[in-house]
């Protein structure tokens, strides 16, 4: 059994944006107890020990701690490669500078369109201004940065103009990531699929503007698994290389599992991160190849995608332990069918994620 | 065929770090998007990635001890580095 190679530390759900594919839990009032700093730093250190080299510092929003710089620092003591992800909504001119000085290694903003009213219509709320200064500011100080753009129905159609911006704004990279259909995507899901023209002309476009740009920015498309006949190794596999740490402490496999009712997560509070990783029953549950059930079972791609995701598997056919519907050898793929043509009929109308969770 | 070095002071770009790993007892190089896992030749020339002259550097690794050869090693390296987009050029003096 190998050592996780990242960390994904989840330090607030709190965040002023409400973009309607947020991966948090559609209940987020049920979580607003936060690990204090030592615990983080206790955290960090035991992922260090474990084997954890990369450290994503995410949310939620993660500016909303006022700890941050002091866990980047720490972070950096213990040797890991540490990355903020971001809405850069919050924070003041001096932010970046401070998390650069701690030992910030690299930076990743979300860009939700590339008109400053469709993205804040996206994110409910103002915050596009904010976005272009501190990729610039990002840039000036030396930080790589990477825009991060959750795809969908709604923002599609501007594509070309979203690589162009990241293009104008000198990222380094832009991760064009068409949205997963967990957490607060699926409770949305109707309004925010594509078309399958939309998706079609998506995959033209990024290869013109990788003909057309060069290598930068570097350009990351990640497909739309609805409109695929394979499902992905979701997050390379269970308990595989990741773990995640949510805000009140609870230990994931994948930051969406959550959603999964009859599954427990052991808290860091009370069991080591070593402990959980190699003995707690919900990672030990669907590591490796042994649980898989038919017609994974039997799949000569069985070692490249263990099934696909759990969280879909539950979210879709109800059954947490089925082949992901997204495989064409399932048989449940026809929900998966159902929802396209669902969403090609539906108007289009999501819910914002707010604090108090979902009114559904 | 002898081809012209894309950089002359060649040093790792910011957002590269290497690291000795200490459970795995391995030496890896780490950026954004993953970590390289690097053989001992490997690790002592990205160490060797500070902005100083690629002939200093060279010399450098021949002075510890030749191991065949040097210079070609450190040249398909860099280039590698480098199509990665994980090198820059150092300040020249």
């Amino acid at each position: 059994m190998t050592s996780p190679y990242s960390l994904l530390a989840e330090l607030t759900y709190r965040c002023p944006l409400q973009c309607p594919y947020c991966s948090n839990p559609l209940q987020l009032r049920n979580y607003t107890q936060e690990l204090d700093t030592e615990t983080w730093k206790r955290v960090f250190r035991e992922a260090a020990d474990l084997g954890v080299v990369q450290v994503h510092l995410s949310g939620g929003e993660p500016l909303a701690r006022t700890d941050l710089v002091e866990l980047v620092q720490e972070a950096r003591d213990c040797d890991l490669y540490s990355h903020l992800s971001t809405s850069a909504a919050i924070g003041d001119e001096s932010t970046f500078g401070r998390l650069r000085e701690a030992g910030l290694d690299a930076v990743q903003i979300s860009l939700q369109d590339s008109q400053p009213g469709s993205n804040d219509w996206i994110a409910g709320f103002g915050c596009f201004d904010k976005k272009e200064r501190a990729v610039r500011e990002a840039r000036r100080l030396g930080f790589a940065v990477t825009l991060n753009v959750v795809l969908h129905r709604h923002n599609l159609s501007r594509l070309e103009e979203i690589i162009d911006l990241a293009a104008n704004w000198d990222a380094d990279r832009v991760e064009l990531a068409h949205t997963q259909y967990t957490g607060w995507a699926f409770q949305n899901r109707a309004a925010l699929l594509p078309s399958r023209e939309q998706v079609e002309q998506a995959e033209e476009i990024v290869a013109a503007a990788r003909n057309r740009l060069g290598r930068r920015p570097d350009m990351v498309h990640v497909l739309p698994d609805y409109f695929q006949d394979l499902p992905k190794a979701c997050l390379g596999g269970w308990g595989n290389v990741m773990l995640t740490v949510a805000p009140d402490g609870a230990v994931l496999p994948c930051q969406t599992a959550r959603e999964i009712p009859d599954l427990e997560f052991p808290n860091c509070k009370d069991h080591s991160l070593e402990d959980i990783w190699f003995h707690s029953d919900v990672f030990t549950r669907f590591r490796g190849t042994d649980w898989l059930p038919e017609p994974c079972r039997s799949c000569e791609r069985k070692e490249l995608d263990f099934g696909g995701c759990r969280c879909q598997a539950f979210l879709v056919t109800g059954d947490v332990a089925a082949t992901d519907p997204v495989c064409h050898l399932s048989p449940m793929r026809f929900l998966i069918d159902a929802a396209l043509q669902e969403a090609d009929a539906a108007a289009g109308e999501f819910e914002y994620r707010t604090m108090s969770g979902t009114s559904q | 065929m002898e081809t012209r070095p894309r950089f002359h002071y060649p040093k790792l770009v910011s957002h590269a770090r290497y690291r000795w790993d200490k459970r795995r007892e391995q030496h890896q190089l780490v950026f954004p998007e993953g970590v390289l896992v690097l053989n001992a030749t490997a690790a002592s020339i990205v160490q060797l990635l500070d902005g100083r002259r690629l002939v200093d550097l060279v010399a450098e690794l021949n002075h510890r001890g030749p191991t065949g050869d040097v210079e070609g090693d450190v040249h398909e390296f860099i280039e590698r580095l480098a199509d990665k987009g994980l090198l820059c050029e150092g300040d020249v003096p």
